[in-house]
């Protein structure tokens, strides 16, 4: 026999969920069907089974500390303003305490920074970029690489021109005569 | 502040004093209503969650919204609500936990007697009625639970649970045939 159907039924009827019509009409069935018997028979015994074993009594001190639980934390709740008005004070404390450190750094700096900017003015008119001199036409080497632009270099002051000083080169021909026209640093 | 001191002063004998108390910040009286209904609350958590730890967690929680709302809750059925909020909490809290080892049941309710032949096979049924439930869906696990072990009518678990009387017989039925071939597969096995 397919009893397929009659599954939920049987189930229910385990359990005592079923009104009386129900109940006749499953009561009847079973009479003739002996695996729908079965099933319900075992139905009847792991319902037994699952509520003897749930027959749970719980200790009261698993009570106990579910009530400490919930009563604790409303407590806390409950705290009046000026019980915690020490977190508010460490609050306000850490944020002066963040300003100041701040602010420190930058007082300390400026004093610094002023002396800089002065040593700066101070010492920029000495050092006035001096293009460098384009060597005499002789060097050609020195004169082609100096088309390249003229590298700016600061010099501490320009040196003091000597004296200027002829030599006079004899040769063997009295026709000829050198003169050497330099500076006292022989350039 | 008026409403307070009356209340100290009257004694407090009933659910729905003790609501009215708590609801204006007594709790004292809150706890008179905790002490009223902690068995419920633990013992459906326990049922559903299986261990102790976890069903703890969501007692306190449920009571915790229950404080919170107690000036919205209608007078009549407070067990409904808390059934309802303790279901409820407690698939948040398997969803975001998932379960351990089913003996932690066994392990954490007593034997009720001293034979210690008695108590280990107590604690093997209670092991495999865990394992059994764990085979079942939230839903029809949680509608077994209020219907065959808390013992709730048919309505009342359709109440605590959102759905219909229907929904909820289909539940229970496909529970109680799924917990049994579970239940006959592993003896069957273990003979």
């Amino acid at each position: 026999m397919n009893c397929s159907n009659w599954e939920e039924r049987i189930a229910l009827y385990a359990g005592g969920d079923l009104g009386p019509s129900e109940t006749a009409e499953v009561n009847q069935h079973l009479a003739d069907c002996p695996d729908c018997r079965v099933l319900a028979s075992g139905l009847k015994e792991s319902l037994d089974l699952m509520r003897d074993a749930h027959a749970i009594e719980i200790a009261e001190p698993h009570l106990a500390a579910v009530r400490a639980g919930v009563l604790g934390t409303l407590e806390a709740q409950r705290l009046p303003w000026w019980r915690s008005a020490w977190v508010y004070g460490l609050a306000a404390v850490a944020v002066a305490s963040f300003l100041v450190v701040s602010l420190l750094p930058r007082r300390q700096s400026d004093p610094i920074g002023a002396a800089t900017v002065r040593e700066r003015t101070v010492i920029e008119p000495a050092v006035t970029p001096v293009p460098v001199k384009a060597p005499p036409k002789l060097h050609r080497a020195r004169a082609v690489r100096h088309r390249q632009p003229l590298p700016i270099l600061p010099v501490a002051a320009p040196p003091e021109p000597g004296p200027p000083v002829v030599v006079k080169l004899l040769t063997d021909d009295p026709d000829v005569v050198i003169y050497w026209i330099t500076d006292t640093s022989g350039e | 502040m008026k409403a307070l001191a009356l209340l100290a002063v009257a004694p407090i004998d009933s659910s729905e004093q003790r609501k009215a108390a708590a609801a204006v910040g007594d709790l004292a009286a809150f706890e008179l209503l905790i002490r009223q209904y902690e068995r419920l609350v633990l013992v459906t958590a326990l049922r559903l969650l299986g261990n102790m730890a976890d069903a703890q967690d969501v007692s306190q929680e449920v009571f915790l919204r229950l404080y919170r709302n107690l000036g919205k809750l209608e007078s009549q059925n407070l067990s409904g609500w808390l059934y309802r909020v303790t279901v409820n909490a407690s698939h948040d809290l398997r969803r975001k936990r998932p379960a351990t080892d089913p003996m932690e049941f066994a392990s954490d309710v007593p034997a009720a007697g001293n034979d210690p032949q008695q108590s280990a096979t107590e604690a093997e049924r209670r092991r495999v009625l865990e394992m059994s439930l764990r085979m079942l869906s939230e839903k029809e696990r949680a509608a077994l639970v209020l219907r065959d072990l808390q013992g709730l009518s048919t309505q009342d678990v359709a109440l605590a649970l959102g759905s219909s009387e229907a929904t909820v017989r289909s539940q229970v039925s496909k529970a109680r045939v799924k917990v049994k071939d579970f239940m006959e597969r592993y003896f069957r096995r273990r003979i």
